[in-house]
Parts: C-alpha cells; sequence; structure tokens
C-alpha cells in the first residue's frame, strides 16, 4: 500500500515499449483519421468524372434559400442547372417560380375508388427523379386494408378458454382480425394474378400531407423544411444537415431520405424541374412529395393525380370554391388521418 | 420453291427488323422503353409513346409492368375539342368546361366517320354492306357481336332495363341515341349515360367523378375522360365482382426493408391469445 | 515557461507515461480506432448506405449509444454534488474525476451525433448567424446548446480544480462553487432535453409518454455511478490514489435508490402499456415479445431485464459492500441499462412505422466499428483524463517554477 516509486525508467526500456513508440502508433492513426474526415469531406463532395458535374465550393457556402436575395437564388439556380445537365447529359432546368397569390393546395383522395394498383407510386417516380436502386424512394406508399371477417367458427375460441369462464368471456375469439384502417395494413401486398382491386381488401395510399401545423417543420433545428406560403412544406436540399429528426417526428411516414448517393439514371431523368421540388436530389438529404410544386406552380396537375385510372385523386386551390377540392369538402364525407395529433393536413380522404 | 419461300420469308424479315430497328435506333432513348401502353381499359384506350421534344421528351411514359400509362408528357397530345355540353345554370352548378377549354380523346376512327356519306333512306351503312334498320326496339336475341355482348337479351348493363338499340342508334351507327331519339356522338357519352346516371354526371361535371389532366385552374385547359374511357359499357357488372370497372393490373410492390429476407411476416394470421 | 502553458504539457506527458499493462490497455483501444477510421471514412464517402439505417429504422445504433451516453455524462452530478453541497468529504477529493468523465462521455456523444448526420459537411448550417439556429421551436437545438454549454461548464470547472492543485494556488471558491452548482443543475438538463427530444414526438407511441425523462434520469444515475465506481477501483488497484471505501458505498448506495426507481419505471410502463394493449403498444410488444414473428430483439430486452434485476437484488444484499461482487454487479447492470435504454428503447419506436410498417433492423459492421471505434477514443480520452488528472490530485503533476 505504499506510494510506488518514481516512474521505472529502466524496466519499461527493457520491455521495448517507449512512450515514443507509443505516441507513433497514436500519431499515424491520428494523422490517418485526419486524413480520412478531409478526404471524406472532400469525397462528399465529388460527383461524375465531368467536371461541370462535380458540385462546386459555392454551392456548398450557398445559404437558406428563403433568406438569399434575388441574385443569390439566380445563382443558385443556375449552378445547380450547370451541374444537372453536365451530370445527366439533358438540358435541365431548375424552376424558381415563387408561390401564386390566392393559393392554398389541396387534395382529396376517394378511398371509395382506390383500386389499390400503385400507378399513383410509379408516376410520382416519373416525374420526380426519385432514386431507382440502392435505395429505391417512393414517396407514396399503398396500404392494404382487410375488409374484415368474422366466423362463427373463432366464437369460443376467446380468452378466458372456453371451460369454466365463469366471469365471461374477455376478448372474443374474433378479435385480432383486421378490419377497415387498421395499423397492421399491409404495405408489401402481391394480388393474386397481379389483378386489383382484390375481392376483400381496400386500399389506402398515405404520402406527405402537407399539415399546416406540421411536426416536421417544428423538429428542423437548421429551418431547411418549411411552409411555404401556398402551403406546401418544402425542402432546401442544399440546406438539409440529414439529421433525420423530420423523419421520426412524421406521423404518416411521409419522408424518405437518400441514405446513398441517388441511382437516377439519365434517360428516365425529369429535366424540368423546381429548386424546391424534384430537381435532383443529393446523399445525406430528406426529400418528400411537394404536390409537384414543379408543375402545381403553373398550373399543372400533380402526377399522381393525372395517371390515376380510377379518378380517386383529386387536386386544387383551397381558397377556390368552384374547385373539385372545394366541393368534395362540401359534399362529401371527408375525414383526416390522425386528426387527433392537430396536424391538420390538407390531405383528406373521402367516401363517395 | 420451299427454300425460296422461306428465304423471301426470312429476308422480308430482315429488312423488316432492320428498318424498324433503324428506326428504334435513331431515337436512342426509346429502345429502352416501352411503346404501347394503355391508358385506363386495357382494350379501350391503347396509345403509343413517342418523342415530342427534345433531350427526348415522350409523350407518355408507360409502365413496363402492367403497360399502363404512368405519365403524360403532353396531356392533350392527340385531343379533339370536348364539343357542346351543357351548362346548366345556378349556382354550384357551372361546369368546367364551361369556362375553360376542354378537350377529349375521339373515340372514334376517321375511317368510319367517311361512311356517313353513304347512308340512303332507311338502309343504314353497317359493317361494309347495307342493312335495313329494326322497325322496333324491343330486345330480341342477335347473332352478331357475340363477342362484345354475349347474350343480347342478357346484357351486363342495367340488370334487363336496356339493350342494344337503348344506346346504339340503329339507323346510324356512328351514333348514339338517345331516349329523345337525338343523336350523340360517341365522343361525348356522358350525355346519353348521365340521362340515367344523373348524380354521377352531376359530380363528373364537377371534376370529383372521373378523370381529367391538365390545368388544375377553373379557367385551365383540361382534358376530360369520358365514360366509355374508363368503364365498358357492355360488361359493366363484371361477373361476380358486381363492379362498374374492370381490375387492373397492379405496379410492383415496394422494395423489401434493408436486411431484411423477406416480407412474409406481413401474411402472418393472428390468432387468439396475442 | 508560464504555469497555463506548462500544464497541458505536463498533464498530457504524465497522462501517456504507464506500463505495460498501460500501453496494452492503449493499443487495444488503437485496434478499435483504426476500425472506426475505416468506418468513418466509409461513411464519409459513400454515405450512411454502408450502415444498416432504412426510411423504416432511420435512427439505429448511432442515436441509441448517444441517448445512453448522455446519461452516462449527467451521472458526474452523483459524485460532484454530494461532494461539494452535503458536505462529502471523501467524495470531495475524486470528484473532479467524475468530471473528467463527463467530459469523455460528452466527447462520445458528440462523435456519435457527428456519426449520426447525414450530411457532417454541412453541420455549419446549425450555428448561429453564419447558419440557422432554430431555437427554441426545434429540440435538437436545446440539445446542441445543453451539451455544448455542459461540456465547457465541465472543462473549466474540472481544469479549473487541476490546475489549481497543480500550482499549489487556493480555489477560488466564490467562483467554483457557483460554476459547479451550475453544472450540477445543468446535467439534469442535459438528460431531461434529450428525453425531450424524443419524447415530444406523438409518432411515436412507444416514446410519447411523461414517464420517458424521469426514466431517463434514473436509469442515468444508476449506470453512470456504475461506471465510475469502475473506474475508481481501477485507480486504486493501479495508482497511487486512495479512494476510501466510503465513496464506492456511498455511490453503489444512489445506485441501488436509482435502480430500483428505474425498475419501477419499468415495471409501470410495461403494465400500463401491456393491459390495454392498444395499437399504441405495438412498439413494447414488439420489444418484449415480438410481432407477427419477428422477434429479434426479445432476447436482448429479457437479458437486460435480468442483468437489472438481478444486479438490484445483489445491490440490495450485503454483496453490495463487497469488492470482489461490486465490479461484478456494476458491469451487470452498465450492460443491462445500456441495452434497455440504447437499442431497447430507440429501435422498438422505429417498429412498427408511424404507419404500421414492422422491419427489423440489422446493423452493418462498419456500423459496428463506428460505434465501437467511438467508444474507443471516449475511453481513450477517459484513460488520458483519469490518468492525468489522479497525476494532479497526487501531486505528481506539480508546477515546477525552474523548468
Amino acid at each position: 500500500m505504499s506510494k510506488p516509486t518514481k516512474p521505472k525508467c529502466e524496466e519499461r526500456k527493457s520491455t521495448g515499449t517507449t512512450r515514443r513508440d507509443f505516441l507513433k502508433k497514436a500519431g499515424t492513426a491520428g494523422a490517418a483519421a485526419g486524413a480520412a474526415s478531409v478526404l471524406g469531406s472532400a469525397a462528399l463532395m465529388a460527383n461524375t468524372d465531368n467536371p461541370d458535374a462535380q458540385t462546386t465550393w459555392a454551392e456548398w457556402f450557398q445559404g437558406n434559400y428563403r433568406l438569399m436575395t434575388d441574385e443569390e437564388k439566380k445563382e443558385a439556380v443556375a449552378r445547380l442547372e450547370k451541374r444537372y445537365s453536365a451530370q445527366y447529359g439533358k438540358n435541365v432546368t431548375v424552376d424558381d417560380t415563387p408561390a401564386m397569390d390566392g393559393v392554398l393546395f389541396g387534395y382529396a383522395l376517394n378511398i371509395q375508388k382506390c383500386i389499390g394498383c400503385r400507378r399513383c407510386v410509379k408516376a410520382c417516380v416519373k416525374e420526380n427523379n426519385q432514386s431507382r436502386t440502392n435505395t429505391e424512394i417512393e414517396w407514396i406508399r399503398v396500404v392494404r386494408m382487410e375488409k374484415g371477417q368474422f366466423s362463427a367458427g373463432d366464437m369460443d375460441k376467446g380468452y378466458p378458454p372456453e371451460e369454466g369462464h365463469e366471469y365471461g368471456v374477455q376478448v372474443g375469439g374474433n378479435a385480432y382480425k383486421p378490419a377497415g384502417v387498421v395499423l397492421e395494413g399491409k404495405h408489401y401486398y402481391e394480388p393474386e394474378d397481379n389483378k386489383v382491386p382484390e375481392k376483400d381488401a381496400f386500399y389506402f395510399p398515405i404520402a406527405c400531407m402537407q399539415c399546416e401545423k406540421p411536426p416536421c417543420v417544428k423538429v428542423c433545428p437548421v429551418r431547411t423544411t418549411y411552409r411555404e406560403p401556398d402551403g406546401i412544406i418544402v425542402i432546401d436540399y442544399n440546406w438539409c444537415i440529414g439529421c433525420r429528426m423530420c423523419i421520426g417526428a412524421c406521423p404518416y411516414w411521409a419522408r424518405r431520405f437518400n441514405w446513398g448517393e441517388p441511382n437516377l439514371p439519365a434517360e428516365d431523368m425529369n429535366p424540368k424541374t423546381h429548386y424546391l421540388g424534384n430537381r435532383p436530389r443529393m446523399k445525406g438529404v430528406a426529400e418528400k412529395c411537394t404536390f409537384c410544386i414543379q408543375r402545381s406552380r403553373h398550373g399543372r396537375y400533380t402526377a399522381c393525380v393525372e395517371v390515376c385510372p380510377v379518378g380517386a385523386r383529386k387536386f386544387g386551390n383551397l381558397l377556390d370554391p368552384e374547385s373539385e377540392v372545394r366541393k368534395i369538402l362540401d359534399r362529401k364525407r371527408v375525414f383526416r388521418l390522425k386528426a387527433e395529433l392537430n396536424t391538420y393536413p390538407k390531405f383528406f380522404y373521402f367516401i363517395d | 420453291m420451299n427454300i425460296f419461300r422461306h428465304a423471301s420469308v426470312v429476308f422480308s424479315g430482315a429488312i423488316l427488323l432492320a428498318l424498324t430497328g433503324t428506326a428504334a435506333y435513331a431515337d436512342n432513348t426509346d429502345t429502352k422503353f416501352v411503346k404501347e401502353c394503355y391508358e385506363s381499359r386495357i382494350e379501350g384506350s391503347p396509345t403509343t409513346r413517342r418523342v415530342i421534344g427534345e433531350d427526348g421528351w415522350p409523350n407518355v411514359k408507360c409502365s413496363p409492368d402492367t403497360g399502363g400509362v404512368l405519365w403524360w408528357g403532353d396531356p392533350y397530345d392527340g385531343t379533339v375539342p370536348m364539343g357542346d355540353m351543357p351548362t346548366p345554370s345556378g349556382p354550384l352548378m357551372q361546369a368546367d368546361y364551361a369556362v375553360g377549354e376542354a378537350v377529349v380523346k375521339p373515340r372514334i376512327n376517321n375511317w368510319v366517320d367517311r361512311k356517313k356519306l353513304f347512308t340512303i333512306c332507311t338502309e343504314a351503312c353497317h359493317n361494309d354492306g347495307y342493312q335495313k334498320a329494326p322497325e322496333t326496339k324491343k330486345p330480341r336475341l342477335l347473332k352478331m357481336h357475340t363477342d362484345i355482348v354475349p347474350n343480347s337479351l342478357e346484357l351486363q348493363h342495367g340488370r334487363g332495363a336496356i339493350w342494344c338499340l337503348d344506346c346504339h342508334n340503329a339507323n346510324n351507327r356512328q351514333t348514339l341515341v338517345d331516349n329523345f331519339g337525338d343523336e350523340i356522338s360517341f365522343n361525348q357519352p356522358q350525355k346519353l349515360c348521365g340521362k340515367c346516371h344523373g348524380p354521377i354526371l352531376r359530380d363528373w361535371r364537377d371534376g370529383i367523378h372521373g378523370k381529367r389532366i391538365g390545368d388544375w385552374r377553373k379557367e385551365g385547359k383540361k382534358r376530360w375522360w369520358v365514360c366509355t374511357e374508363c368503364h365498358n359499357p357492355h360488361d359493366v357488372q363484371q361477373g361476380d365482382r358486381n363492379k362498374g370497372f374492370a381490375q387492373l393490373y397492379a405496379e410492383p410492390k415496394p422494395e423489401t426493408p434493408k436486411g431484411m429476407p423477406n416480407t412474409d411476416h406481413e401474411n402472418v394470421v393472428h390468432g387468439p391469445g396475442h | 515557461m508560464s504555469s497555463k502553458a506548462r500544464f497541458p504539457i505536463d498533464f498530457f506527458s504524465y497522462a501517456l507515461k504507464g506500463g505495460a499493462q498501460y500501453y496494452a490497455w492503449l493499443g487495444f483501444l488503437g485496434i478499435f480506432i483504426l476500425l472506426w477510421a475505416v468506418g468513418t471514412y466509409a461513411q464519409l464517402t459513400q454515405g450512411m448506405i454502408i450502415t444498416g439505417l432504412t426510411d423504416q429504422t432511420s435512427w439505429g445504433l448511432y442515436l441509441a449509444n448517444f441517448v445512453f451516453l448522455v446519461g452516462v455524462a449527467a451521472a458526474a452530478v452523483t459524485v460532484v454534488f454530494p461532494a461539494y453541497f452535503y458536505d462529502q468529504e471523501d467524495l470531495h477529493k475524486v470528484a473532479v474525476l467524475g468530471e473528467m468523465l463527463a467530459i469523455a462521455a460528452v466527447v462520445m456523444c458528440l462523435l456519435f451525433v457527428f456519426a449520426h448526420m447525414g450530411r457532417p459537411d454541412r453541420l455549419w448550417h446549425i450555428i448561429p448567424v453564419i447558419g440557422i439556429y432554430n431555437w427554441p421551436h426545434s429540440m435538437l437545438t436545446w440539445d446542441v446548446m445543453v451539451l455544448t454549454v455542459y461540456l465547457i461548464l465541465n472543462l473549466v470547472g474540472g481544469f479549473y480544480y487541476l490546475y489549481k492543485k497543480y500550482t499549489g494556488s487556493p480555489l477560488n471558491k466564490s467562483f467554483y462553487i457557483p460554476l459547479i452548482l451550475i453544472s450540477c443543475i445543468w446535467a439534469l438538463s442535459i438528460h431531461t432535453v434529450t428525453a425531450f427530444l424524443i419524447g415530444t414526438m406523438p409518432s411515436r407511441p412507444m416514446w410519447f409518454h411523461s414517464v420517458m425523462p424521469i426514466k431517463f434520469i434514473t436509469t442515468a444515475f444508476a449506470a453512470g455511478p456504475a461506471l465510475i465506481i469502475l473506474c475508481f477501483l481501477i485507480i486504486r488497484k493501479y495508482t497511487a490514489l486512495v479512494i476510501p471505501d466510503s465513496v464506492f458505498h456511498k455511490l453503489s448506495h444512489y445506485i441501488t435508490w436509482f435502480l430500483g426507481m428505474a425498475l419501477f419505471l419499468i415495471m409501470s410502463e410495461i403494465v400500463v402499456e401491456l393491459y390495454p394493449s392498444t395499437e399504441h403498444s405495438f412498439g413494447l410488444q414488439y420489444l418484449m415479445f415480438g410481432l407477427n414473428g419477428l422477434n429479434k430483439l426479445v432476447p436482448w430486452f429479457w437479458t437486460a431485464i435480468f442483468l437489472m434485476v438481478v444486479s438490484f437484488g445483489l445491490l440490495l444484499s450485503p454483496l453490495r459492500k463487497n469488492f470482489t461482487v461490486l465490479p461484478i454487479i456494476c458491469v451487470m447492470l452498465f450492460v443491462g441499462i445500456w441495452i434497455d435504454k440504447g437499442m431497447g428503447l430507440l429501435l422498438p419506436g422505429m417498429s412498427p412505422s408511424p404507419i404500421g410498417e414492422i422491419t427489423e433492423y440489422y446493423p452493418t459492421w462498419l456500423e459496428i466499428f463506428v460505434v465501437a471505434g467511438n467508444y474507443a477514443i471516449g475511453f481513450l480520452v477517459l484513460t488520458l483524463l483519469l490518468k492525468g488528472a489522479v497525476g494532479v490530485v497526487l501531486g505528481d503533476v506539480k508546477y515546477d517554477q525552474s523548468k
């Protein structure tokens, strides 16, 4: 228990391990790690071999889109157009049209009509330049709900089990069977003969609800996702730091993340893009449905609305009483998903 | 002789292949894409993909999995004006086609139209010949068109309330006819269908029922889908299904999440005592 | 050279000196740091696709370990607060070692945050003035603020004490006492804010309940002192610093209380969720029993419960004061809480997803390298800081004016 004597230099030298050796090893390891992170940051910027297709330092230093002056916005757009055009070999335009006056976009989906064909999912991908493989990103998710069946044969299979339940059956045998809109909808359904709608199912497509009180906007630490005046919740892809708070906070699982560099084939790429919408994203940023901002701000319907073969999807200006969306709110029985969370979505579901 | 026949077939086949192949490769953005697809009903709405703009901008993008159209590059491609449609008055009764331009995809071919010139007296042009028009509209068993309607006395539309000549104009096969005897163009079936399906017509006019693409603004130009582009009037009930709409092929399911071997867990059936 | 300039030199040159076992330990950590470099390089160049994260499980091992380590960082309070505000003399001498642990733990937290970001090159976007700092709306900005300030408080507080000891000058109590009082209260805040970070999202019913913050604090104050006990046992064995038994008895006493409260909270969470068994309880059911045949987390959960309950039982018994059993108890409960609060909390919150998709998360080897490497870096920092601090406290590291 006595205090040890001064460092035993002699003993250490004999074992051959000196402080110097250790420092050398630590130094190289540290330098390697340091170099790795610097290289890594540079590597974060590199794209393809074409020099015009590389992300420039100017783009890296650009500020948040909303705070840019008109000059800076034009510069940012020009930079992006140059880079995308070089990358995809097409004349890519990046639009920066602001919101139209007097327009608040709304959406209505008729779940009586949806047949679960998933064409909306694929049309959205054709229009909005998502990554196709590794990872495959689809902004819309169609969930298959059971219509529900009750059977007499299961009546006595409940809990407590049949014999001697003096206090009555607490859980009926027909419990735990999904019916109607439940959390246990199926996402990966493969219909028989690939034909839809199936006999005992109905379908529930879900994408960004463009909430008026969006949880994703509230949690974003850098305010890269925000609500535009026409009601669309947008993301400035060049400002996103990839913290994924928004993906965790969204109650509708509407947001996606670019885990790696997106794989977007040039021939299928849509060259008409919007800065806040369907321009090609980069690795490490979030993305989601933007109500086809590149189309809707010029008066065109969204891709999902146009493709729906049964006309279940309706889109328009909530402030125009003549629009079909307002007429639906007026005449049809409308509800919103998870209304109890007070997110006030502008995406309504209705039955007909 | 056999050799010649085979050789000529092969030779002409080769030329054809070269021509079509060359045509295809001339526009190299097209070779990877599906060219023939349908817009809504599998047999009722064929369309062909072609490049209409720079950088290979196509008129439609077709699904390689189901052959359905997924996207329109030009929503008004191949359309004609909808034509005269009644616009009822009153609040919230105004139809968008009264305010904005309305176009439809034509339902009839031009070559049929030209033959209209040859209608003579009570005999109407019908299938390249002349047929006497039937005297009454009473339903009877027909020997023809059994591929479209297997049994004319059991038309799968209306459950015995209507039959062929309630819609088809016996005096002019190029048009439809309504209960007043007025001719209705195949391009405007809604004028006929809406006679019985009133609430649907009103919802269709307001854009709630049916499909429109183009400009969402009130005054915007829209391409309207007419009734028969989605619904097959000859087989509305769809057998046991009892729906107004035939089944379509579904697009593929999403990718299985990374790391998971499959998505079979979704098919687990719950039992009691969960 | 001035004392201020010599202090870091003397401190770290002392910290880097040691016997063969010491270098073996550092070399062992060095291996994992090399693996960390491999994983981090892959992640920086290819993106987070090298991990097992998906859109469904968008938060995984990195954030799980972050959440756990924030708690460990907060636990320095259990040494510092009783030392100064309950006049526990024996804890006085070792309080600074607790602060060193807090620094190392916060360093690990920051490393995990860095690993978690999709675009670490854009982290400057969160700095106020040059970027946008969405405070007070975003809970993450609160977390960044409290963690940074806590790190500063501990660096200033810890090194001020050590520097004064180094130069042999008396502490300025009117500066030092309020500083550590603030850092003690602040320690509670870092963990409460982290709990709010995950607990204020109604999209995740597994986390969306008011038990979350108190469960965080109690598990933190059980796991953190356990690590402190282990560090002190090692210091007692390998250095000349005398740490009286009473320090260990007090710490294990605190752990017993906090572990007991934590187990009570776990029990109440289970009862409240499983009794009515609503759809909101599916996350917990996935963790405890598996859902639809997907049950990779189930053995982890029950192992954690077993470890925590057994350690609690042992802590209630006289074996708590047995110095052979005590380290085993500490390791058991540290691992148990690490499981329960780390992946046992984060992963069930992700499965089922907010719209009902049940998925399982399969971390990749590169991801595990980064996690292990982050811990190795943290333990390296901890080792060096503790070694240096012990040197200062013992008087081995003293300002020599002749040099």
